[in-house]
């Protein structure tokens, strides 16, 4: 399965890189999202219940960020396990780029693949799962992160 | 026997026996028999990968859910079944031993790794999901046309390029024959991967019987193979099972197969000295059962200016997916396909090669028609070419080439004899009631008309039928006996008892076998009782599968009927004071010729025969009033069909409407023309869901992405037409009984009639058909780079 979207945040992209590096701001905004915790330099644990269509699993899984580019973007690789569900794995690669000072335009490019039951009942209802959940995921995120970013703002700046 | 030359029973259409019960949903399928006190459940963890290393496996958690007593893997297994492997002779094949379970590596999506045992289903389903296996994956091949390449992934470390077996033929000078063929055609034929996919899953329930013994019901075409491989597999003594078959929903070869599934069930009963039941599910249906037709023939056709074939040249491979199964190995799709290709046609220069090749995807077996209906869309595929390269009508083109009556018997250059039959007849029969010359004068060059596409496809097609022991040895299967039987026994009452060493998975045997033995045996029906599908109370036999019952089972029941009839002859001449000869079997009566006066009822007789009463026994008579009969046919018989049918292709959509449906088909001397009609109605159904929607889609991971019915389309009443049957009867002269197979008929002469319909709605704008199935995405994509290429305007403005 393929995805490639872009979504428009009210926030500049200082604001959104430091929100995407952010593990309780991925924790809030992953549907389903049940633990999320950092096992090493850009190794994080996750655990998230997903439905699709029939089948209801927990997904734990490990996500390994890599080709780092603060604050441009990055690349993401991530492996769950759902048990008698099945797998997914795959990777995405985000980028960010600054519509202006108060708008950040954020692209990315998802493949993912997923075996097992999931797989076999699943196919048909995969792509559309994935797109409600990252439809809601930066529903969610576009909501804190436009929040959040006035009192963050001087933050990612003075570090940059 | 005079007594039995004007068939009572046998060409009727009678109404079947069994419709009494099972229409009032009365029938005992596996999961209806009342389940024993103490029965427990087995579930099956199955790997969600197709090709990995099992690196562990935590039982610990699923051991926890209460009701579950155990949780097995495939180690807990390597001392109680040996691995599956089914006695192959022939050159080249490469055994594929498969574990019940598997331990080290799964070679396939749905491979089972452990299997739960709890006291309800329930727990057995909620604990399958508490194993955790940790898998080490591996690299997969997974399409036929990749498992040959130097890079691929072995499946088995021993089976060098992933060869199961190969194979070649070729008549003498074949090479300088092809070679002076006028005219050759190359094409490439795909056939896409199916499931058999029967209305029944499959299941069994194993039961402790009195002391060491077994009692296993399960959803088999083949109990008596079932027997022998449950005892081989498990170390038991074959005495001590008991195979029996309740009813089967449906079984199209997808249960003529011993599954590890029956073995662990068996192995667990036997160990716990508990009955063990397990029912599969949808999933597991389509995931483990055997798959079929996932094939591929390069085919070279060398032919005259009048359409004659001078040489037909084949390279043929099948994919036999991760294991060779029980009995059949992986053979007789890969066989099948070379052996069968030349059907009713004189083609004297032939060589095949052929290829056996194993892939990370779920083993492939024998579904109903095995290799015909795709070794027929093959040959039947060229004739339309040859018609169209020199502007012969393709009926015309077969009846060319057609093997005629005065060349019968004839023997093709495999050795195949065809005794009996007219295929020029059935053509031209196929042709008149199909109004075939009509649609094609009215047929436009480009074939499109009101937005549609509408072509005409023919059919002409040979069913290899009856299949005994020498058919089995030439491909190969020792553990195919080909042989089988029947004991039939009059009561003391005069009634009388048929027990049959076949299956019936909804052939309704219970009636045709009554039919054929209260002819030959001149009973009256209503006293005739066939029991089958149970090995405790059945002679020895191969089963039900290969269009082969009729033929078998059939002349064992005849050879049976004719000894009992014997036998009451001479007792009841005895009595009669008549000679034997002079005295005829009718209505359950032993009557003097001439003499209808004088006679005695088969109660008398079998009287005498158990020494009921005062009556004696003839001199040198023994007692009882029965016998038992092997039939083992001498050669295939030969069936034949013809199917004529026209399509509507929508141009807008790609989707198919089948707008007439003709069959003229010859099954040889037919039993109950209903029941052979019901036997081709359901092969075409299965021919038209084969070419227009059904496949079993392995992404390149070797997922397979459509488990489940929403997802893998069968065909439903709305897609299937009226159809038009027309029976030619050619009794064979080598069988007994003049019977030929019809199981399979229907869905081979389906296959390569609709895709040449369709084929030839797509001839005017020059779309080539060499696939199946055609979908209407794929249909569609076809169209519109065929309009494409001819550079004409959007195909919506000329269509309308």
């Amino acid at each position: 399965m393929e995805l490639k979207r872009e979504h428009t945040i009210q926030a500049d992209q200082s604001s959104v890189w430091l929100a995407l590096n952010d593990d309780e701001v991925l924790k809030a905004c992953i549907p389903g999202c049940e633990s999320i915790e950092r096992t090493g330099e850009n190794v994080l644990r996750a655990t998230v219940r997903i439905k699709v269509g029939p089948i209801g699993a927990r997904f734990s899984g490990v996500v390994t960020l890599s080709d780092i580019d603060a604050p441009n973007g990055y690349r993401l690789t991530f492996e769950g396990q759902g048990g008698a569900a099945g797998f997914a794995k795959g990777e995405a690669r985000v980028d960010l780029r600054a519509e202006d000072a108060e708008v950040t335009v954020l692209m990315y490019e998802t493949r993912a693949q997923v075996g097992g039951k999931l797989a076999q009942i699943g196919s048909r209802l995969i792509e559309s799962v994935a797109v409600k959940i990252s439809g809601e995921f930066f529903e969610s995120f576009s909501k804190l992160v436009g929040k959040e970013c006035v009192s963050d703002v001087s933050e990612p700046r003075a570090a940059s | 026997m005079t007594s039995h030359e004007s068939s009572k029973f046998i060409g009727r259409s009678m109404a079947r026996r069994e419709d009494r019960y099972l229409l009032r949903g009365q029938g005992q399928y596996v999961d209806d028999i009342a389940e024993p006190a103490g029965t427990l459940h087995l579930a099956f963890v199955m790997s969600p990968h197709a090709h990995a290393r099992i690196v562990s496996i935590d039982t610990s958690e699923a051991l926890r859910v209460p009701g579950v007593v155990a949780v097995l893997t495939g180690e807990d297994f390597a001392s109680l079944v040996a691995p599956i492997r089914a006695d192959i002779e022939m050159p080249t094949y490469k055994h594929t031993d498969r574990d019940v379970l598997a331990r080290e590596k799964v070679r396939f999506v749905g491979e089972q790794v452990a299997v739960v045992l709890a006291e309800n289903k329930y727990a057995a389903q909620d604990a399958i999901e508490l194993v955790y296996v940790d898998y080490d994956i591996l690299p997969a091949v997974v399409a036929l046309e990749d498992a040959r390449r130097p890079d691929a992934p072995l499946v088995h470390d021993h089976i060098d390029n992933n060869i199961i077996f190969q194979g070649e033929f070729s008549t003498p000078d074949f090479a300088e024959k092809h070679a002076g063929s006028k005219f050759v055609i190359r094409e490439k034929i795909r056939h896409g991967r199916l499931a058999g996919v029967p209305m029944e899953p499959r299941g069994c329930l194993a039961v402790p019987d009195r002391g060491d013994s077994l009692v296993f019901y399960t959803a088999t075409q083949i109990p008596h193979i079932v027997r022998t491989g449950l005892a081989t597999h498990l170390g038991l003594e074959e005495s001590c099972i008991r195979v029996v078959v309740p009813e089967v929903g449906g079984g199209f070869g997808t249960k003529a197969q011993l599954y590890p599934e029956e073995l662990i069930a068996a192995a667990l009963c036997m160990k716990h000295r508990r009955p063990i039941k397990w029912v599969q599910d949808r999933r597991e249906e389509l995931l483990t059962n055997i798959h079929a037709r996932d094939h591929l023939y390069d085919l070279e056709i060398g032919f005259d200016a009048n359409g004659i074939v001078t040489s037909l040249k084949l390279e043929f491979a099948t994919n036999a997916g991760a294991y060779s199964s029980y009995p059949f190995g992986a053979t007789l799709e890969t066989t099948g396909g070379a052996r069968m290709i030349i059907g009713p046609y004189k083609i004297q220069n032939y060589a095949y090669k052929n290829y056996c090749l194993t892939t990370h995807t779920g083993p492939a077996g024998v579904y109903r028609g095995v290799a015909q209906p795709s070794c027929f869309l093959a040959i039947e595929a060229l004739m339309d070419r040859i018609g169209r390269k020199l502007g012969i009508d393709p009926l015309e083109v077969r009846l060319r080439n057609v093997v005629t009556p005065s060349d019968m018997p004839w023997t093709n250059v495999l050795g195949v004899r065809y005794d009996t039959g007219d295929y020029p007849a059935c053509l031209k029969r196929a042709r008149e009631v199909s109004g075939y010359d009509n649609f094609r004068r009215a047929q436009r060059a480009d074939r499109l008309e009101t937005g549609k596409y509408r072509g005409i496809g023919i059919s002409n097609m040979t069913e290899i039928t009856g299949t005994g022991a020498p058919g089995w040895r030439v491909r190969g299967l020792r553990s195919v006996s080909g042989v089988d039987s029947a004991t039939l026994r009059i009561d003391p009452t005069g009634k009388v008892t048929v027990y049959v060493s076949h299956a019936s998975a909804g052939q309704g045997h219970l009636t045709t076998f009554a039919q054929i033995a209260a002819d030959y045996l001149g009973a009256r029906i209503e006293d005739v009782r066939v029991i089958e599908g149970d090995t405790g109370s059945t002679p020895f036999g191969t089963g039900t599968f290969a269009s082969r019952s009729a033929v078998t089972g059939g002349g064992a029941v005849i050879c049976a009927a004719q000894k009992v009839g014997d036998k009451i002859r001479r007792i009841a001449a005895d009595m009669l004071q008549a000679d034997a000869q002079d005295i005829s079997l009718c209505e359950g009566k032993a009557v003097v010729a001439h003499d209808p006066g004088r006679f005695a009822s088969f109660q008398d007789v079998a009287e005498i025969a158990y020494s009921i009463g005062n009556g004696v026994l003839p001199e040198g008579e023994e007692f009882g009033l029965e016998a038992s009969e092997f039939y083992d046919p001498p050669v295939v018989t030969v069936a034949n069909a013809v199917h004529i049918v026209e399509v509507a292709v929508d141009a807008r959509d790609g989707r198919v409407s089948i707008e007439n449906y003709c069959i003229v088909h010859d099954c040889g001397r037919v039993i109950n023309p209903m029941i052979v009609d019901g036997q081709i109605h359901g092969g075409v159904a299965q021919g038209i869901g084969e070419v227009l929607m059904e496949e079993m889609v392995y992404d390149e991971n070797g997922q397979l992405v459509n488990a489940s019915l929403l997802d893998y389309l069968l065909p439903t009443a709305m897609d299937v037409p009226n159809l038009q049957i027309h029976h030619m009867e050619s009794p064979t002269i080598d069988t007994t009984g003049g019977f030929k197979g019809v199981g399979e008929g229907g869905v081979i002469g389906a296959v390569p009639a609709v895709a040449n319909a369709i084929a030839d709605a797509l001839s005017g704008i020059g779309a080539n058909v060499n696939s199946v199935p055609l979908r209407p995405a794929h249909l569609l994509s076809l169209i519109r780079n065929a309009v494409r290429e001819e550079g004409r305007a959007a195909i919506e403005e000329s269509a309308y």
